[in-house]
């Protein structure tokens, strides 16, 4: 893995949000790197700054200090260069599945007529035909995370963000989209950035783990996953599992005490 | 855009909703009945009273009057006449009104610094009752067609910039954002994200101004007219003939009603993905 060249560096990062009172200073020279072809896990407390260094990324809000290096070069942002998928699926109402998915391409000025046949690639390959004209009220939650997935993979940015997108669907559904994703990261070979509060989920999929402590967020440890096994299920049963799990529990101050019986339950 | 194709579709996929039990009323036809059996009752009621000396015919009128009225009016090609001018000139000032009122409340979206600039003009103008324009309008307009449009302009144009205006600014900015991730210009954020987002609002103006482009209309004709509905009302009354008066009233309800409904068709074919709420009302 770290023979792979560098494809994105975040090189420290300050961002402070102005509220009522004191400045909250969310992320405070922020240091890590991806790998090309990465799949990198970002896990660490809840509110601890996981979203805003994706919206500094994909160029939503500027960072008070720091900078990004793509592929070498100094840049402000990688807007237009990145998949983001957010933490909400953000389908628009009044597009219809193929609507949505083309949205991408369309803003890119793709021709029409080779941009419905990708999606309709995609649709079909994500188990999806059939439901192109369906607007995305009338679809269940996790037809609209493959949906918003497959707007973003369809793009084929340089680097996917996707943040937490599965954590509001069930477990069963979620094992169902975390295959599909990796499969699809697999075939395209493309970087992933994986915000997740679900550390089975990190261990499971990712090649590397990147732990923030809480706010203001800091890398406190990286961990490379050593899983020979591609698929999240199998993954999952990996005599390595158990272990990496414990270990980013501990990270996460979770009282691993509580959670030993789990951990080798699974 | 192939939305088009994909809209019919779509509704062809629309479940039915489940029909359960309801009260043998709660049909089209039930409620049909329901509708007209009041009004005849109100009518009968109102006749009988004319008839036994309980309600003046004089300040009145009575039902069996306005319908010779009505009748009279209809045949000799009257009533047609002043109807169409009064519809032709509601219809006019709405469209003029509701599509330049909404054009330029869109496009203060782009610039927050103008949007800034003008709002305490927009809000003044807002609150002046317009129909206090109207003689002013007749001066500077004349007394035909165009002064009558210019009224219903100037009533329903304000409604749509306001309305415009507000939706543009309410337009989810999470789905902005990741048409910026994306790389989306300006242009893109405003023709993707924002109009689309506004469309349900801008098209909830249509209903209360089509019924603003019958007032300017009528308004306008109150004050001085030769032609429409609102002559024939005004110039009715002072005649004390009030049968006269209530077939214009009641022409005017007509109007307005159907309009209402073209808009109803309008905002289906304009917006097939927002289901119509008063179908889909959750029953409780
Ligand atoms: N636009 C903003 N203005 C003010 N404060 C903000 C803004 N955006 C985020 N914050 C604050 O920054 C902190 C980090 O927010 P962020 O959304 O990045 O957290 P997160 O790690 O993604 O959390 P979660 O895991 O719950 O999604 C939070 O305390 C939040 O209140
Ligand atoms: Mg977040």
């Amino acid at each position: 893995m770290a023979a792979a060249p560098i494809q994105l560096s975040v090189r420290n990062i300050h961002k402070a949000f102005a509220g009522k009172g004191p400045e909250v200073r969310v992320l405070d020279g922020l240091n890590f790197d991806i790998h090309e072809q990465d799949f990198v896990s970002i896990i660490g407390p809840s509110g601890c700054g996981k979203t805003t260094i994706f919206n500094i990324i994909a160029g939503l809000i500027e960072p008070d200090a720091g900078n990004l290096v793509y592929r070498g070069e100094e840049v402000p942002s990688l807007r237009g260069q990145v998949g983001y998928m957010m933490q909400k699926d953000l389908l628009f109402p009044w597009r219809t599945v193929l609507g949505n998915v083309l949205l991408g391409l369309e803003m890119r000025g793709v021709d029409r007529r080779a941009a419905v046949d990708r999606a309709r690639e995609h649709l079909h390959a994500f188990g999806l035909a059939g439901f192109e004209n369906a607007y995305p009220k009338t679809l269940s939650g996790g037809m609209r995370q493959r949906v918003a997935l497959i707007r973003t993979l369809i793009m084929d940015p340089g680097i996917l963000l996707l943040d937490e997108p599965f954590s509001a669907l069930d477990y069963q559904t979620r094992l169902y989209l975390e295959g599909v994703l990796k499969q699809a990261v697999e075939t395209f070979n493309k970087t992933v950035v994986l915000v997740t509060h679900d550390i089975d989920e990190a261990v499971a999929l990712s090649k590397r783990v990147v732990v923030l402590s809480g706010r203001p967020a800091r890398v406190k440890t990286v961990h490379d996953i050593d899983i020979a096994e591609h698929s999240p299920i199998a993954a999952r049963s990996d005599h390595r599992f158990a272990g990496y799990f414990r270990t980013l529990c501990g990270e996460l101050d979770i009282q691993t005490e509580a959670k030993q019986p789990e951990t080798t339950a699974s | 855009m192939s939305v088009i194709a994909a809209e019919k579709s779509a509704a062809l996929q629309q479940p039915r909703p489940a029909s359960r039990k309801r009260s043998m009323f709660n049909t089209i036809v039930g409620r049909a009945l329901l509708q007209t059996g009041a009004v005849a009752l109100l009518l009968l009621l109102w006749q009988f009273g004319v008839r036994i000396g309980w309600i003046s015919d004089f300040l009145f009128g009575s039902p069996s009057g306005i319908y010779v009225t009505l009748l009279r009016m209809a045949g000799n090609g009257e009533l047609l006449s002043d109807t169409s001018y009064t519809l032709f000139e509601a219809i006019l000032g709405f469209i003029i009104g509701t599509i330049s009122g909404s054009i330029a409340g869109l496009a203060l979206w782009y610039s927050i610094f103008v949007a800034r600039l003008v709002e305490p003009f927009i809000v003044a103008i807002n609150s002046v009752p317009k129909i206090a324009l109207a003689p002013i309008i007749i001066l500077w307009f004349g007394t035909g067609l165009v002064s009558k449009v210019a009224l219903a302009v100037s009533l329903t144009a304000i409604v749509a910039l306001i309305a415009a205006y507000q939706a543009a600014k309410d337009a989810d900015t999470d789905l902005q954002a990741l048409l910026v991730s994306m790389g989306a210009t300006k242009h893109q954020i405003f023709y993707k994200a924002v109009v689309p987002s506004t469309i349900p609002s801008i098209i909830a103006t249509f209903r209360i101004n089509i019924g603003f482009g019958l007032v300017g209309a009528v308004v306008g004709e109150f004050i001085s007219s030769q032609h429409g509905l609102g002559h024939l009302i005004y110039n009715a009354s002072s005649f004390y003939d009030l049968n006269t008066v209530w077939v214009g009233l009641f022409v005017l309800m007509l109007v307005g009603f159907v309009l209402y409904y073209v808009i109803d068709l309008v905002e289906r074919l304009l917006i097939p993905w927002k289901v119509s709420s008063a179908v889909h009302q959750l029953q409780v």
